[in-house]
């Protein structure tokens, strides 16, 4: 009798366990490991983690509560497992994914082929909110658009895996796949398959090359100077921006720390003003520079985009990627892979319908309690409906908005997407879980081994977002057993 | 190092030694009306609320808040003179400095900070709140000279400390020659002693006096030990000095233009402390010494912050 025994995966796809009831392969060392727990050790071994996790303040902000209430993200010892040719497949899926999003992003700001090509609808890109007119015909250093990208994956009943979004602006959640993997070592470590999981803390190192490569022309690597541009503390997100500051050694700055003279940006220093090369903004596109974008932002430098423009300072991400992560532009994705890159989609969509196509449209008003409706623009799993859940009255006010405004409208049918055991305080239970990669793009893209695996609130909840009560695992990539 | 990353650092030293001095004095004060009344009929809470110079702030409060008693609205209560609020406030500016302390320093503030969740106000209670706060910031205090880089910060955080300590300080040795003004057939009586004594706790130098005078305690010796004993790390002048040395190495690298201000009122003042005698300065009112010290850490601050943390930028060279 241990702790799996009584274990029941749901109809879908879980993990850990086969239909039949046996382990699947990538899951049975750590199934032996476990083998002699009880609930006794494993709580204990939950308190650690939980008293580590809040000791050491990784705790993120809730909006739309107690103004700045700080919680921590609930987390989960039984990772995700995923087998060294299946990642190896998803990798390459990520970056073909992530390269032909780039070379969109590149098209529309510039010569608009995939447009004049009947790719895209023009006003599709034109009339979206988060296209940046002072974008047009700039080119960013070495073409890159999106340097950080978070692709979302879920694993549907069959056990295909699929991008259920794209996050091409600043996508969070990097610092909780490295804090996750140090609580992992510091209190599990009897767990891990010696020598077999892809480390991850190679991240940090990565994303600083990929800074000081992104530098402005004429700045030599050694005199780069890279910052992080955060809104403050009472950002949901802080304690990335802070992790990451610590981690790569360079300096954490807000908007009111930098000034721009003669289109340079400085850093106010004590010792005076000193040159920045590099800014990995965690800002919007909205709050960057008051003279361009929101006028009353407080969060923002003047003069930082006519610098940006100028050449004399790289902004990470670039301006604008917003039009190209957004659910409708979503929809568009394998046919830019193979516009751009001639190439067959690796990874494939969600079946999405969109308020684009009068087809689409009508469908989703007929089938609304089948599909999952969202908002086009818009993140952290706010305002979506989910059909089979939602109240008569839910229905009713959503078809309304989509009726009324169609194309901020998108919906997919419910995604019975892939469970983890999770412990629920006396049991496991099986948890519907997503898998978020990370894409570092400069001179090439590379992929973090695993990324963040978010774990729904319960055993009913399709909706994982931390903002939501959702928590997290660690995503262990495993390398190939050698031949022996 | 960013202006505002310098400031806060500064800020950090002298919230987590405020919280220290609040904890120590709290925990003196009560403890010795346990065994006899303070001079004047005054609750031992009445003094630390006075030697903090809260005393207005609290009467704000009460109108707000009728039963608000001292001791809560000094130790848990979320008015901002609070110990929890300064321990708070100490903990949200280690959040904001976070990638320029060690992780170990930020880790104890952090759990310093969820320790302080309320707990009983009996006395018992409060004593072992006093006890972990006092813990916490000697821990905080060693691993951050132990763990933190040499680096201009460290000068800012060290520097606020000891501006903050000196202060404190001067704070205690006001509170017992003017607002506990003992009277005048109590001079030198037992009860006059047993006060210098509190007064000597509550600055941790009760030790420290025993090793440097011989005699009993009295009120001229503790102020002389207490302002200008340069071997004892709480005294005036010793915290001063520090604050000199550690704002020297601060502004190594800062241009004199930005840095002179300070320089000056902390140099001036450090040398008027050596010059001076406890005798005289009691002959010739200690209240008004005092007093004029605390104006001149303003000044001081003041520099640093208009001078310094928040000084407009000129123009870049070249």
């Amino acid at each position: 009798m241990d702790l799996f025994s009584g274990y029941r995966a749901r109809s879908g796809y879980d993990e850990m366990i086969a239909p039949d009831g046996t382990v699947r392969s990538p899951y049975r060392d750590f199934r032996e490991r476990i083998q002699d727990w009880d609930a006794t050790a494993f709580l204990q071994r939950q308190e650690i983690a939980d008293l580590d996790t809040l000791n050491s303040g990784i705790t993120f902000t809730v909006y739309n509560d107690d103004a700045g209430t700080e919680r921590i993200f609930p987390f989960s010892l039984i990772p995700r497992i995923i087998a060294p040719d299946e990642w190896a497949q998803l990798e390459r899926g990520l970056v073909q994914r992530v390269t032909a999003l780039n070379r969109f992003l590149v098209d529309i700001y510039g010569p608009q082929d995939c447009i004049s090509d009947g790719l895209i609808p023009a006003d599709m890109v034109f009339d979206h909110a988060a296209y940046r007119l002072r974008m047009a015909g700039f080119r960013p250093p070495q073409g890159v658009y999106s340097h950080i990208a978070g692709i979302d994956l879920i694993r549907d009943s069959e056990g295909v895996f699929r991008v259920l979004e794209d996050n091409l602006r600043t996508p969070s959640g990097v610092s909780y796949v490295l804090e996750n993997r140090r609580t992992m070592l510091d209190t599990v470590p009897d767990l891990f398959p010696l020598g077999r999981v892809e480390p991850v803390s190679g991240y940090p190192e990565r994303l600083l090359e990929m800074l000081v490569a992104m530098r402005p022309e004429g700045v030599a690597p050694d005199e780069t100077r890279a910052v992080i541009l955060t809104p403050g503390a009472a950002n949901s997100a802080y304690f990335e921006h802070s992790f990451l500051a610590r981690q790569m050694g360079i300096e954490l700055v807000e908007g009111r720390d930098l000034v721009v003279h003669r289109q340079r940006v400085y850093l106010r220093a004590t010792t005076g003003l000193e040159r920045v090369h590099v800014i990995y903004r965690r800002v919007d596109d909205d709050y960057l520079d008051p003279l361009v974008f929101s006028p009353e932002s407080m969060l923002g430098v003047s003069g930082l985009v006519n610098s940006y423009l100028a050449g004399n300072v790289t902004i990470v991400n670039a301006i604008g990627t917003g039009v190209a992560d957004d659910k409708t532009t979503y929809c568009f994705v394998p046919a830019m892979i193979r516009y751009y890159l001639g190439e067959e989609p690796i990874i494939p969509n969600v079946e999405t319908f969109t308020g684009w196509r009068e087809e689409d449209c009508a469908y989703m008003l007929d089938h609304l309690e089948e599909l999952v409706l969202k908002p086009a623009e818009g993140s952290g799993g706010y305002g979506i409906v989910v059909g089979a859940q939602a109240s008569a009255e839910t229905l009713a006010t959503a078809r309304d908005r989509l009726r009324r405004e169609p194309r901020k409208w998108i919906a997919q049918p419910l995604q019975d997407f892939s469970t983890i055991p999770t412990f629920d305080g006396a049991q496991f239970e099986p948890r519907r879980a997503d898998l978020r990669p990370f894409v570092i793009t400069g001179d090439g893209s590379w992929v973090l081994p695993g990324g963040l695996t978010r774990v729904a609130a319960n055993a009913e909840s399709y909706i994982v977002n931390s903002s939501q009560g959702g928590g997290s695992k660690d995503s262990w990539v495993l390398r190939k057993q050698p031949e022996s | 190092m960013l202006s505002r990353v310098a400031e806060n650092l500064y800020w950090l030293g002298r919230y987590l030694e405020r919280a220290d001095n609040m904890a120590r004095l709290a925990d003196v004060n009560v403890q010795a009306t346990t065994e006899s009344t303070p001079a004047g009929g005054g609750s031992a809470w009445e003094a630390v609320i006075a030697t903090l110079g809260a005393t207005e702030a609290y009467a704000g409060a009460l109108t707000e808040r009728p039963d608000l008693t001292l001791a809560d609205y000094l130790i848990y209560s979320s008015y901002p003179e609070s110990l929890r609020s300064t321990v708070a406030t100490a903990r949200s500016i280690a959040r904001e400095v976070r990638e320029h302390i060690s992780r170990e320093v930020f880790e104890e503030v952090n759990r310093l900070y969820l320790g302080t969740n309320r707990g009983g106000t009996d006395e018992r209670s409060l004593r072992m709140f006093y006890a972990t706060v006092k813990r916490a910031v000697a821990t905080i205090l060693g691993l951050f000279d132990n763990t933190v880089l040499l680096t201009e910060g460290r000068e800012w955080f060290h520097c606020g400390l000891f501006l903050e300590r000196a202060e404190m300080t001067s704070r205690i040795i006001d509170a017992k020659y003017f607002i506990l003004l003992p009277e005048p057939d109590d001079v030198g009586g037992p009860r006059d002693r047993y006060q210098w004594m509190a007064v000597l706790r509550s600055a941790s130098a009760l030790e420290a006096y025993r090793k440097q005078e011989h005699g009993p305690v009295t009120g001229p010796r503790v102020a002389d030990l207490l302002m200008f004993d340069q071997d004892f790390p709480r005294s005036m002048v010793y915290c001063v000095a520090q604050l000199r040395s550690h704002y020297e190495r601060a502004v190594v690298q800062i241009p004199m233009a930005r840095s002179v201000h300070a320089a000056r009122e902390v140099a001036i003042l450090e040398y008027d402390l050596r010059a001076a005698d406890a005798r005289n300065v009691i002959r010739s009112g200690l209240h008004e010494f005092v007093d004029d010290f605390q104006a001149r850490l303003g000044v001081i601050d003041e520099a640093l912050r208009e001078h310094l943390f928040r000084a407009v930028p000129e123009e870049p060279e070249g």
